[in-house]
This record gives C-alpha cells, sequence and structure tokens, in this order.
C-alpha cells in the first residue's frame, strides 16, 4: 500500500486524535480560567461540544473500519461457520442501506428543511455547517463497512476483534490494519 | 386525533397550565373530535429541538420559552429586551395586540411556527442568601446564577456585576454548596424548585417578562380544515387567558407561602429606576442589530404608550 | 394499538441482533421500521442525532476513557497495584485479598470493569500463580473482582446512566403517591456507588477467605513487611494521589465529573512525563487512538438506542410495562428481585454501555411507580450489571482473564459462580436497604 492509501485507511483516526487533543485542552484551559483566573470563557463550551459529535461521528466510522462495533453472536457457534460469516454480511448489508437513507436525511434536512436564522448561540456560525458532520460522516462509515466486507468475504482477511487482549506472544499476529496495537484497556505489550 | 404537545417545563408549572387549558378547550371547541397529549419535561427533545420539528411537520405543538424560538425568528427577541414589559398588563397588550399578530406573520414566515397562545410566568425576581437587595449598589459583592443567555448577562453586566452562566440542572446545588449567591426567576419556579430552602432575600426585579408561547406546526395547521383551524385558534386564546389568571392567583400565593417559610421580600428603592435606567441605556443598542432594528423596538413601546429610544 | 408498536420494535431488534447486526444497526433499523409503520417522518433522526450527542457532560465519557488509558501508559496503575500488592501477609488467602483491595484501588481512577480486570488481572494472575494458587482460582477471582471498576467511582456505565436519566421525569401519579423523587445528576451517582463497592468488596473478601481455606492457600510466612508497604507507597505515592484528585474535586463541588477527567488527563501526563518518565508520544497517542473508537462505537449506541427511546416515550409504552408489573405485584422487593435477575439475564448477553441505554427508558419508569429513588435505581441496576463481566456467554472479564491465565473460559466461568453468588447476595441487599447508596451523597451535602 502506498502512503496515501494507509493515509486513508486510517484518516478518521487522524481526524479524532486532532478534535479529542483539541477538546480535551479547551475544556482544561477552561477549568484553569475559571478555578485560578475566576473569569469564564463563554465560546469553550459550545466550541468542545461541537468537536466532540465531529469526534464522535467520525470515531464510529473508525470503528466500523477496525469491525469494533458490538454484535450478539454467541449463538453462531452451534450454526455451521459459513452460515455466520453470511449472517452478518446480510445484516451489515441492511447497515449500509440504513446508512445511505440516512444520508439522504440529514442532506435534505441540513440543505432544505434547517432553519436559516439558526446559528451557533456564543460561536455565531451557522448550525448547518456544524451539522454537515453527519452526512459526512455515515457516507464514509457506509464505505468502511464494505470495505470490511470485502477484506473478509473476497480477501479472506481475518479482522482482529479489537476488545480482544494483547498478549506479547499474539503480537505477532498483528493484522494489516495495524490496530491492534492497541485494544481498550491499552495494555499491550505491557505485562 | 390526539395530538403531540411538547412542554420544555416539569408539571406544576405554567407551561404545563397553558397546555392543560389548550387541551381542555380543543376538545370542548371540536365536540370531542380532536385531543393532544403533553410530553414534559423535554420528553421530545429541548425546547429548540421542538421548534424544527414542528417546522418540518414531525411535531404538533410545542410550548417553550420565548428565547427559544428567537434563534429561529430574531424579531420575537423584542420581547425578551430587558424592562420593555413593565407588568402582566403589558405583557398581555404586546402579545394579543397588533404588535402579537405582527410576530405571529414574522414567526410563519422565518420558521414555519405559528404562535397560537401565550403562558405568562411572571417577572424573573431576584434570589439570594447573602442580604437584602434594594439599590444597584447593594449587587456589588453577589456572584449571581444566569442561564446562558446574552441579554441576561449583560443586564448583569450594566448593573455592574459579572453573573455566572450555570446549567440549570447544577443550580440548586450550586445555591446549596454557595457556589454562587443567587440567581433570578419567577415566584412559581423559585417555589416549584424549593430555592426557598438555600435562598432568604427576595428582590422584586422586572427586567425580564417570562412569557411562553405555544406554537402549532404550520404545514399540519394548513392541513386541517377551516373549522378544526377556527377550533384550535380559539382553544390558543381561551388556554391565554387562563394562563393570565392562573398567574395572578399563583403568584399571589407563592409569596405568602414564601414569607411564611421565611424569605424576606423587597421592593427596588425609587420604583426601580436606577436599575431601569443603566439597563435601557447600555443593553438595548447592544441588541437592536439582533431585534432587526431599533424601529421594531419603538413600536412596541409606542403600543405600550412609552417614550422611544433615539 | 400500542401492543402492535411493541411487536414491530421489539421483534425487529431482536430479529435483527440474531442475524448479528451490530446493537446500534439494531436500534435504528428497528427505529426506522417502527417510524415507517406509524407513517411518520423520519426525518427528525437527523436533530436527534445531533442533540443526544451534543451535550456538555456526555464528554466525560470520552475523557474518563482517556485518563484511564493514559494512566496506564504512564505506569500510574502498575505502582497503584503494587501498593495493594504490599499489604499480602502472613493470612490464608492473602495475595488473593490484595487482588480485591488492587480492583478497589484502581477501580478508583478507572471507569471500566474490563480495564480494572486487564491492569489487576497482568500483574496479580502471575503473582498468585507463584505463589501456588491454582490459575483457574486466580482467574475466577480477577475476573469477579474487576466489576467493582463500575461500581466505585469513577465509573463510565454510571455516566450513561446518568445521561439517560437525566431527560426521565418520575410519572405525576408516582409523584402524587410518594413525594417529588430527588433529581438525577452524574456527581451524585458517583458519590452513591462508594459505599455499595465497598460491600460487593466485602462479599468478595469474605467467600475468599472461606474458598482459600478450603484449597489450603496460605499467606507468606514471614511476618507483615512494612517495609515494603512503605517503599510502595513511596513509589506509588503520585499513583495515589490521582484517585484523591478526580474523587476529592468532584466529592467537594470544585468541579463537574467531566472537568475531574480532564484534570486526571493533564495530571497524569504531568506525572508521567516528568516524575515517572515512563510516558512517550507513542503511548500517547495510541491511547488517543483507544479512546476514539471506543466512544466512537459506544456514542452511536447511544444515538439510534435514543431514537428506540424516543419512540418508546412518544407511544407511552414505559407506561404499559409499569402497569403490567404492577399487576403482577406491588410489592417493592418483589419488583425488586424481577428487575434483577432480567438485569442478571440482559447481562449474559449483552454489552454493559447498550444494556443501559436501552433499558433505563424501559425500568426507570417501573422503577418511579413503585416510588423507588432514582439515584438508587441506578446505583443498583451498575452492581447487577457489574456482574455480568463475569458471566457466559459474553463476559468481558472472562475473556481477559482467560487471555492471561490460558485458562479456559468454561473453567473459570465454573469457578466464579461462588463470587457471582456472593455478589448477588450484595446486589440484593444493596437493593432492600437504599440507604447504603443514600446516605452518603445525602451527608455530602447533594
Ligand atoms: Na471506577
Ligand atoms: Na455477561
Amino acid at each position: 500500500m502506498t502512503h496515501f492509501l494507509k493515509f486513508c485507511d486510517r484518516l478518521e483516526s487522524y481526524i479524532c486524535r486532532f478534535l479529542l487533543v483539541c477538546f480535551v485542552s479547551l475544556l482544561f484551559t477552561q477549568v484553569v480560567s475559571r478555578q485560578i483566573f475566576g473569569t469564564s470563557i463563554t465560546w469553550i463550551e459550545e466550541l468542545s461540544v461541537f468537536m466532540f459529535v465531529w469526534f464522535v461521528y467520525f470515531g464510529a466510522s473508525y470503528a466500523a473500519r477496525i469491525s469494533a462495533h458490538n454484535r450478539v453472536s454467541f449463538h453462531f457457534r452451534w450454526l455451521p461457520a459459513k452460515v455466520g460469516v453470511w449472517l452478518e454480511a446480510f445484516a451489515d448489508l441492511i447497515w449500509v442501506s440504513f446508512n445511505i437513507y440516512f444520508v439522504y436525511l440529514a442532506y435534505d434536512f441540513i440543505f432544505f428543511r434547517m432553519n436559516k436564522f439558526w446559528k451557533a448561540q456564543t460561536l455565531g456560525v451557522e448550525l448547518k455547517y456544524i451539522y454537515l458532520v453527519l452526512p459526512i460522516a455515515f457516507a464514509l462509515m457506509t464505505i468502511r463497512i464494505l470495505q470490511v466486507n470485502y477484506l473478509k468475504l473476497v480477501k479472506g482477511v481475518d479482522i482482529k476483534d479489537p476488545d480482544k487482549i494483547d498478549l506479547p506472544l499474539e503480537d505477532e499476529l498483528n493484522d494489516v490494519d495495524g490496530t491492534s496495537a492497541t485494544n481498550n484497556t491499552n495494555n499491550g505489550g505491557k505485562a | 386525533k390526539n395530538f403531540k404537545i411538547a412542554v420544555g417545563d416539569g408539571a406544576g408549572g405554567t407551561q404545563e397550565a397553558l397546555g392543560k387549558a389548550f387541551i381542555e378547550a380543543l376538545e370542548k371547541n371540536s365536540n370531542k373530535k380532536h385531543t393532544a397529549t403533553l410530553f414534559l419535561n423535554g420528553q421530545l427533545g429541548s425546547e429548540q429541538d421542538t421548534v424544527n420539528n414542528a417546522a418540518m411537520g414531525a411535531l404538533d405543538f410545542s410550548i417553550l420559552a420565548i428565547n427559544n424560538i428567537t434563534p429561529f425568528s430574531p424579531s420575537v427577541g423584542t420581547l425578551t429586551l430587558p424592562y420593555v414589559i413593565l407588568s402582566l398588563e403589558d405583557a398581555q397588550k404586546v402579545t394579543t395586540g397588533p404588535i402579537g399578530q405582527q410576530l405571529v406573520k414574522n414567526t410563519i414566515r422565518d420558521a414555519n411556527v405559528r404562535i397560537i397562545g401565550w403562558a405568562y410566568s411572571g417577572f424573573r425576581v431576584l434570589s439570594n442568601s447573602k442580604k437584602p437587595v434594594k439599590s444597584v449598589a447593594d449587587l456589588d459583592g453577589l456572584v449571581v446564577r444566569v442561564p446562558k443567555n446574552a441579554i441576561m448577562i449583560e443586564t448583569y453586566k450594566s448593573w455592574g456585576i459579572n453573573p455566572t452562566p450555570m446549567a440549570w440542572s447544577e443550580t440548586f446545588a450550586g445555591l446549596q454548596q454557595k457556589v454562587v449567591d443567587g440567581q433570578d426567576n419567577p415566584y412559581i419556579t423559585i417555589n416549584a424548585m424549593k430555592f426557598y430552602e438555600v435562598q432568604k432575600y427576595v428582590t422584586n426585579l422586572r427586567y425580564i417578562f417570562s412569557i411562553e408561547p405555544l406554537v402549532v406546526s404550520e404545514s399540519l395547521f394548513q392541513d386541517l380544515s377551516k373549522e378544526d383551524q377556527q377550533a384550535v385558534l380559539e382553544a390558543g386564546k381561551a388556554a391565554t387567558a387562563f394562563s393570565a389568571s392562573f398567574l395572578k392567583e399563583t403568584e399571589d400565593r407563592i409569596k405568602k407561602e414564601l414569607s411564611e417559610k421565611g424569605m424576606e421580600i423587597s421592593d427596588p428603592a425609587d420604583g426601580e429606576k436606577e436599575f431601569i435606567d443603566k439597563a435601557t441605556s447600555t443593553v438595548w443598542p447592544k441588541f437592536y442589530e439582533s431585534i432587526g432594528g431599533k424601529d421594531k423596538l419603538n413600536e412596541v413601546l409606542t403600543a405600550l404608550g412609552r417614550e422611544t429610544v433615539k | 394499538m400500542e401492543t402492535a408498536i411493541v411487536y414491530v420494535l421489539f421483534g425487529s431488534f431482536l430479529g435483527l441482533l440474531l442475524i448479528g447486526a451490530p446493537i446500534t444497526v439494531a436500534l435504528g433499523v428497528a427505529s426506522l421500521i417502527t417510524t415507517f409503520y406509524l407513517e411518520e417522518n423520519p426525518v427528525k433522526f437527523v436533530q436527534i442525532a445531533f442533540t443526544s450527542v451534543g451535550s456538555f457532560p456526555l464528554m466525560a465519557l470520552p475523557a474518563f476513557i482517556l485518563a484511564g488509558a493514559l494512566m496506564e501508559a504512564a505506569g500510574l496503575s502498575r505502582r497503584l497495584i503494587n501498593v495493594a500488592e504490599s499489604f499480602a501477609g502472613p493470612f490464608t488467602g492473602g495475595i488473593a485479598a490484595s487482588t480485591v483491595v488492587a480492583c478497589l484501588f484502581f477501580g478508583a481512577i478507572s471507569g471500566s470493569g474490563p480495564a480494572t480486570t486487564a491492569a489487576v488481572g497482568m500483574l496479580m494472575i502471575p503473582a498468585m500463580i507463584k505463589r501456588n494458587y491454582s490459575p483457574g482460582y486466580a482467574s475466577s477471582l480477577t475476573a469477579a473482582a474487576g466489576g467493582l471498576g463500575i461500581v466505585i467511582p469513577p465509573s463510565i456505565p454510571m455516566v450513561i446512566f446518568g445521561i439517560s436519566a437525566l431527560g426521565m421525569i418520575p410519572p405525576p401519579a408516582a409523584v402524587e403517591k410518594f413525594g417529588t423523587f430527588q433529581s438525577v445528576s452524574i456527581s451524585k451517582l458517583f458519590i452513591a456507588g462508594f459505599v455499595p463497592a465497598f460491600i460487593m468488596a466485602t462479599c468478595l473478601l469474605v467467600m475468599n477467605y472461606l474458598l482459600c481455606r478450603k484449597h489450603g492457600y496460605k499467606g507468606t510466612s514471614s511476618a507483615m513487611d512494612f517495609g515494603h508497604i512503605f517503599q510502595a507507597i513511596r513509589e506509588g505515592f503520585w499513583a495515589l494521589m490521582a484517585p484523591l484528585v478526580i474523587l476529592g474535586g468532584i466529592y467537594s463541588g470544585f468541579f463537574t465529573p467531566t472537568e475531574a477527567a480532564i484534570v486526571a488527563i493533564f495530571f497524569t501526563l504531568f506525572v508521567g512525563a516528568f516524575i515517572y518518565r515512563e510516558l512517550d508520544w507513542k503511548a500517547v497517542s495510541s491511547s488517543l487512538e483507544t479512546t476514539t473508537w471506543l466512544s466512537g462505537r459506544v456514542l452511536l449506541i447511544l444515538f439510534t438506542a435514543t431514537l428506540f427511546g424516543r419512540i418508546l416515550v412518544e407511544n407511552q409504552i414505559p407506561a404499559i410495562i409499569a402497569d403490567g408489573m404492577l399487576s403482577l405485584t406491588e410489592n417493592v422487593y418483589f419488583i425488586w428481585i424481577m428487575i434483577i435477575a432480567f438485569l442478571l439475564f440482559v447481562g449474559m448477553f449483552m454489552e454493559t454501555l447498550a444494556t443501559i441505554l436501552i433499558l433505563v427508558p424501559v425500568m426507570l419508569p417501573v422503577a418511579y411507580s413503585v416510588g423507588i429513588d432514582p439515584i438508587h435505581f441506578g446505583v443498583v441496576m451498575i452492581c447487577s450489571l457489574s456482574i455480568g463481566f463475569q458471566t457466559p456467554p459474553l463476559g468481558e472479564n472472562l475473556f481477559i482473564a482467560s487471555g492471561i491465565s490460558n485458562v479456559s473460559i468454561e473453567e473459570i466461568s465454573i469457578k466464579a459462580l461462588p463470587f457471582a453468588v456472593v455478589n448477588i447476595i450484595a446486589v440484593l441487599l444493596i437493593a432492600f436497604f437504599p440507604e447504603l447508596s443514600l446516605w452518603l451523597p445525602r451527608l455530602m451535602g447533594y
């Protein structure tokens, strides 16, 4: 993979890490300014909430890329392995349809139905632009679902469960997308 | 049909009272053909969300504080400036007279919702736990909580103090733990929230009169038959009239109860002149642009028989 | 009409879960199908997508996840656990008891059950095995004690419960009957979880003592090593400060929970970079990445669960469920037993945060209508779901403990049964005596 494709493959992760650093720092500035200097900066709360919403939906798309969205799958062990795989793929097809419909709804809402006077209270930005994250992130998420299913069903890549804890032994099993260096407990390799 | 009415506040307030009166009148006017259900406490979304939903036809009715309509229909903002309304009579005159008609028209044009009734919640009086407040100077040294509302913040600044914007959900605890000394709200709210447990002094400020319109989705309204439209409009009028009498009765009763519970209620010195002068001279000019020009304010002032601004 | 909505909504939800759709998809698609069925306009979904997530208190969630991940990377967690380990003396089951205490310590900086199990298990399971405990016993105890991580504050499930319960009001009939209910806040929940966490820990310690006596797991032959304890505390001084900063800040009303987590992040960055010098860019970056997808995953569920809950509310379905339950019995103890049994059952299969998001709109109205305090209800719900971490088939703590010790999940879950039993007894105690949860918040003036 070229560098550019690799970058695209983790695009949401970069966006999200940037947003996370920004809003955490903004909130810290607010705490310091209030507790130490006794004044609060009025626009911080609104701006950090907007960044947080963007962070969440791009993060959801990234979670789709690394196949992290929880499913109830214990009952598949009583079915032939193939059946479980194809049922999940079918469920993903429903997911894709839902997302495409939601992108349409969001586009319609933002460009044709939203009140034109509606602005962010302290920032003064039109909320229209802030809401744009919804069609963008859900479209991106749709691409990610298709990408994962392509890798899984056509390329036969075994997408690792990101919840699974990494033990030193498993380090050599790192998969292509490189996400396995982290997991929900973030203690990979520290044992 | 059973309509859905979103209500921002909880049970026991003027919003609910208006909603109940509206439903009763609607049932009567439509010979039980139509009724409605109240969904209190923002169960159908925040007050601002309900405006959007009603505009899109995804919600039938909503009752909400007037400052949550202003973002969608800026000219309504005139009624939220300090000391524009100085009595319940003023409020009734403005909302049900020609000015009100104009606001209704503007709101249909700008926000696609129709205002069909008004709940009156009364003046936001100032309460605090520290000392009696009668003059602007008495405010010195008080930390006052306000909602995140530019007009209210500017008003306190014009009186020489920096208020603290704090979320409503944190306010009671904040007063109790003395993070803030005071706050302002209508009597009905002060009583419902049991602020008398953590506050001692009340000043009868009149800087903002709380008005809460009842709106209907314009697309829904246009889909109704002529008779049904009439039934809805008449029910709105009946509910508005009820709200005014509800306010008078409850406010008197609550004032008495609060005194019995040990709160000290006082009026500002000199008919509130100092407060009024400071607020109107510095706050009004800052918001001319957002309400669509000074003329909008002058129209209201003229209708109330008051001096216009230059 | 209403019953048909229930069938469409819950039927399509369960059907989608069964074919392996992600929980968030099952919720979203079921809501969409029901909206079509009701012939309503789904365009309001867009606004719900934005406003359900765009709330200030919710930012506590990524903040606590990030704080926990950084503390791990900065070496704070390890030192905190070392302090607990140093207390293991010449007592029967001493090191195992230290494991439970370590989970309490670690729980006071982390808001997640699996993270607690992983951090404590990494150090304590090998330590127990070294002292001749059977690997199965060591793993099952850790899996059980890891659940304490979400009962003792800070707690991510409590943040989620608080957010879901904030917008829900007691039904007027319940207020008339029982008087006003206190309002829900995340701070209040955090304080209310403190005593219940100690009750659950005590129950685990008692069961541990009994089992260790049976198995003959003795302590070290030497006496308590005070030098070792002192050294561990000295090395762990800054790590021990972390819970003080978080909890002290919240309890004193100095910070909101979100701000406390933010302060903890910068505290950890400082200690990790300048005092312990274990933190590097790579670790910070990977902490940020973990926070990203964990938050994205949960909060996407929050959006679709809000859609689902909105349909329930608009059609007044919780009231129907409440009436149904009340028609069986009005006895509050029976209601509690039904609620806890149901939560334990759901906790076997479902991820914790999703469970909270789905069930609060359904169950809290029931609780209100029998006069249960919302804070008390939240604490019992969290305690019940904390047991779900150690129960198969979906038991996150089991998976982690099994990953560390290489003991099979089946063996661990069977060996963890006695702990599940004492934990259930603890939950019943906490449910039947509301004061255990409500006394401390009241004492602190909330
Ligand atoms: Na915790
Ligand atoms: Na489970």
